[in-house]
């Protein structure tokens, strides 16, 4: 068998054992009140918005002027109507979702969102417009943090996103929305 | 000092076509009151048969040099390739006490200069303006300066040995540190990429006002210098043991 | 001239568009250096990520089966391929089983190396690459010139003639934001209407069984979650032991590969979608055999990253379809020889061993020196004519032995100094082609020294 044949030429081309290093020490863990300025800084650079609320109810009267027509998975029957088993056709006249994001990343802008936060996979990408609610204090400095923090029991799919989709294929020209959003923004609550 | 048995390893095609190269190398280090001494049967450091993948072949050459090299305290070279070469190839040798000796005790005259003698002012007077072409094999195999790669604090041996010179204007470069493309047997292997390189540094020294390249390495001169003189270009390539030797010292 | 030295000097004639090529991914490198600047202990992340590497190579077995194992409880197929007709095999079995018929594919070049695509296309199955890049070159039938910017030979307006063709985009039409839009619509209707989605792997994680894609595009994605059936295949050596060393790796793979500080998406697979299946197929394909060969086995750390691509000045001047193979540049004049030594004999020679691949490699391969030892090992099997290897051994002999050496130096002074021009710098001298000879000193410094010094 394959995998028999395989595992077997492994084992006979091993080189001698070397241990793991251990944990990765970083130099410099960004103060927490930098956080913020560097998270939106980074998103910008990705392409991405950074939005600042300091009241947690401001965001839905945000989200009533500015993108009314919103389909928001942070409340409400969202999850029923674009549930797992809906059709892909309905997702993608998806214009513009909200989802709430599990924590950021300020070194680069990243958010973690896994499928707690939405009910068909699909959503994240498919749909033209994506906005993530990020409370500040859920900020980590790196992916050291990040993924520190980061538990993956129960999770059946989950990523870290940056930005809107882009794509520089063509003359390395940097263009926004190869196959996944072509704007995406995170709102930064208190 | 006056103690320190220095010998002086002459690469072969330095010794073939630019012997005052040698001259200038000799002369400055007997400026510094150094006891050198050139050994006669010395020939080459095998570089160019163990790049063409020949290094068996090239182990008589290898033990050839540290036959005429293992009495002295130091072994100093005017070319970063050769140095390296034996620093680091020379590990298919058994290593003797001697062949180790020899390994570690061979320097490229700038790191020599700075790093053994401790010196950084020769008291040059050189009014010009200045490119440096940091040869490979003495910046990324030698460590005689950061490579721009690196994420590190900057620092060069060359640029060192140059910043106090009376009058000098050492240029900043647009890719200071790419491969001219001598390469040894890449540069007839590969003719058309290997020129292509070598102009572009060229270009990159002219287009920022350079009036003379230097460096380590003869192999990247000779290259670039063929270079200049087929296209007739306005700028000179002097090695960096002539600059050093023009002291007064 | 060999063979890369023939197609480079193609790849020169055109000055404008090489000239381009060169200053484009020097940019991308220059991208890379701004920042890792911004990255203080880039150093001891390189370092790192050396190191867990070494420490994976002497543990595959183990880490390969820890994953397997945890794959296995989520509910994701796992499947061993000995080689590239395996992989292709399994694959097909996937599609058979699953009746898939239509079949979309995000950058794997796992399965470029093991030539999938010309694979399931031969028995029907229409294969579309989703990446912009790999589908503009999939319209064109041909192979990727990089490994992360596999499109990066083409201009923009041929590019737009192409998608005129293919896409009846308006002839003459080449804004890259049109082009896109364009490629998006058509890539939409695939993603929607697949049956079946495979991917490569850039991380296998041992500890969770969690497979790991990063794109910018979110082709990736837009495959996997639409289709009923995802398939993601990887080499053995793209396991990483833990979750803590994704840390690591990702802060150093696109800063590496394109000068982002991250990719847009970094997605992590570990379940199945419900009623969907998940399939990883853990292919060798000559991997394990190079594991056991202490030379070159760091070559397996690789993590695919294109960095070496951009620094590379000969790679940025040749262009990569003077290398012949999936993967070109640096590493790839490493990886090609060892899948075929006579075919790609000549890439080991297409390097001037400057060392700038090593330098930015980011798992510290010590890509230049693995060169150097490759080319000790094809000149010494080589079934050279006659004449060179009897050549290389006079040329020892001569450089070996101090009498012999300096009568050679003379005669070759004495020859480059009386012959006519016309004889030195004839059609074979390759070092004239755009270079001048060095003249000829009146002695050598030998000869000056045993005048002048020696008494």
């Amino acid at each position: 068998m394959s995998r028999e044949k395989i595992l077997h030429r492994l084992r006979q081309n091993s080189p001698l054992p070397v241990p793991p290093p251990g944990q990765f020490q970083e130099n410099i863990v960004l103060a927490k009140e930098k956080l913020v300025e560097i998270f939106s800084r980074s998103l910008k650079q990705a392409g991405g918005e950074c939005i600042e609320l300091s009241n947690a109810d401001d965001i839905y009267g945000w989200l009533q002027t500015h993108y009314p027509g919103a389909v928001d998975f942070t409340r409400g029957d969202a999850g029923k109507t674009y549930s797992a088993g809906c059709a892909k056709e309905k997702l993608e006249r998806l214009e513009t979702v909200v989802l709430e994001g599990r924590f950021g990343v300020a070194e680069n802008g990243a958010v973690w969102i896994d499928d707690s936060c939405f009910p068909h996979r699909l959503i994240p990408f498919i749909a033209q417009r994506l906005i993530i609610i990020l409370h500040k204090n859920q900020l980590v400095s790196d992916m050291h943090e990040a993924y520190n923090r980061l538990d993956l029991t129960g999770t059946g799919f989950g990523l870290f996103i940056c930005g809107p989709s882009k794509t520089a294929d063509i003359e390395q020209s940097l263009v926004y929305g190869a196959h996944g959003a072509m704007e995406m923004g995170v709102v930064l609550v208190d | 000092m006056h103690s320190l048995k220095i010998g002086l390893f002459i690469p072969c095609y330095i010794d073939q076509f630019y012997p005052g190269v040698g001259i200038a190398t000799l002369e400055l280090l007997q400026k510094l009151k150094l006891n050198v001494s050139y050994p006669l049967k010395q020939t080459c450091c095998g570089q160019p048969l163990a790049n063409t993948g020949a290094e068996k072949e090239a182990i008589p050459v290898y033990r050839n040099f540290i036959r005429n090299f293992s009495r002295f305290d130091y072994v100093v070279s005017p070319s970063g390739s050769c140095v390296y070469h034996v620093r680091e190839h020379y590990d298919i040798l058994e290593q003797t006490d001697e062949v180790k000796k020899v390994r570690k005790n061979t320097f490229e005259l700038c790191e020599f200069i700075t790093d053994i003698l401790k010196i950084d002012d020769l008291k040059i007077h050189y009014p010009h303006k200045v490119g440096v072409h940091q040869s490979c094999h003495g910046l990324r195999g030698l460590k005689l300066g950061k490579s721009s790669e690196i994420i590190a604090e900057r620092y060069s041996k060359v640029h060192k040995l140059l910043e106090k010179a009376g009058g000098i204007e050492l240029i900043k470069l647009h890719r200071e540190d790419e491969c001219c493309g001598f390469g040894g047997t890449f540069s007839v292997f590969e003719p058309d990429v290997s020129v292509r390189m070598g102009l572009a540094r060229v270009e990159d020294h002219q287009l920022n006002g350079a009036e003379i390249i230097t460096a380590t390495d003869m192999s990247c001169l000779m290259h670039m210098e063929g270079i200049i003189r087929r296209q007739k270009k306005n700028i000179k390539v002097v090695h960096i043991a002539e600059i050093l030797n023009s002291n007064s010292l | 001239m060999n063979a890369h030295a023939q197609m480079a000097a193609n790849f020169l004639a055109n000055r404008e568009r090489s000239d381009w090529h060169d200053q484009t991914l020097w940019m991308v490198r220059q991208k890379r250096d701004r920042v890792a600047l911004s990255v203080p202990e880039w150093e001891q992340l390189r370092e790192q990520a050396s190191k867990i590497k070494d420490n994976v190579l002497s543990n595959l077995e183990n880490y390969l089966l820890q994953f397997e194992q945890h794959a296995l409880a989520n509910g994701v197929k796992v499947h061993w391929a000995v080689d590239a007709d395996e992989l292709n095999r399994i694959v097909l079995k996937i599609i058979n089983d699953s009746k898939a018929v239509r079949v979309v594919k995000s950058k794997s070049m796992l399965t470029e190396e093991c030539g999938l695509n010309p694979f399931l296309e031969k028995l029907g199955i229409e294969v579309v690459d989703t990446d912009l890049g790999e589908r503009i070159i999939q319209f064109r039938n041909e192979p990727p010139s990089h490994i992360v910017l596999p499109a990066i030979h083409l201009k923009k307006e041929e590019i737009g003639e192409l998608f005129h063709e293919k896409l009846n985009t308006e002839k003459g039409a080449s804004d890259p934001h049109y082009l896109t839009a364009a490629a998006r619509a058509h890539l939409r209707e695939k993603f929607l209407s697949a049956d079946l989605a495979i991917t490569g792997v850039n991380f296998a994680v041992a500890e969770t069984g969690a497979v790991v894609v990063c794109t910018n595009e979110g082709n990736a994605d837009m495959g996997v979650h639409a289709a009923p059936v995802q398939v993601h295949c990887m080499g053995i050596e793209k396991i990483i032991p833990s979750t803590a060393d994704l840390g690591v790796f990702t802060r150093l793979l696109a800063r590496n590969a394109t000068g982002q500080h991250i990719t847009t998406y970094t997605s992590h697979y570990l379940k199945p979608k419900e009623g969907g299946e998940m399939h990883v197929v853990i292919t060798d394909n000559g991997r394990s055999e190079r594991l056991g060969n202490v030379k070159y086995r760091d070559s397996l750390k690789c993590i695919r990253c294109g960095a070496c691509m951009n620094t590379c000045p000969v790679y940025r001047r040749s262009g990569g379809y003077s290398y012949r193979y999936v993967i070109p540049g640096p590493i790839g004049s490493i990886l090609a020889p060892y899948a075929d030594i006579k075919k790609y004999k000549d890439l080991p020679f297409a390097s001037s061993l400057c060392g700038s691949c090593t330098d930015v490699c980011p798992v510290k391969i010590d890509i230049h020196q693995q060169i150097y030892y490759l080319r000790q090992e094809i000149t010494g099997r080589s079934k050279f004519p006659g004449f060179k290897k009897i050549s290389l051994k006079l040329a020892a002999k001569i450089f070996a032995a101090g009498r012999w050496y300096d009568l050679s130096g003379k005669t070759a002074r004495w020859a480059m100094k009386h012959l006519s021009r016309k004889i030195i710098y004839h059609p074979l001298n390759a070092w004239g082609r755009g270079r001048e000879l060095p003249e000829v000193p009146e002695r050598s410094f030998k000869e000056w020294y045993k005048k002048n010094i020696k008494s």
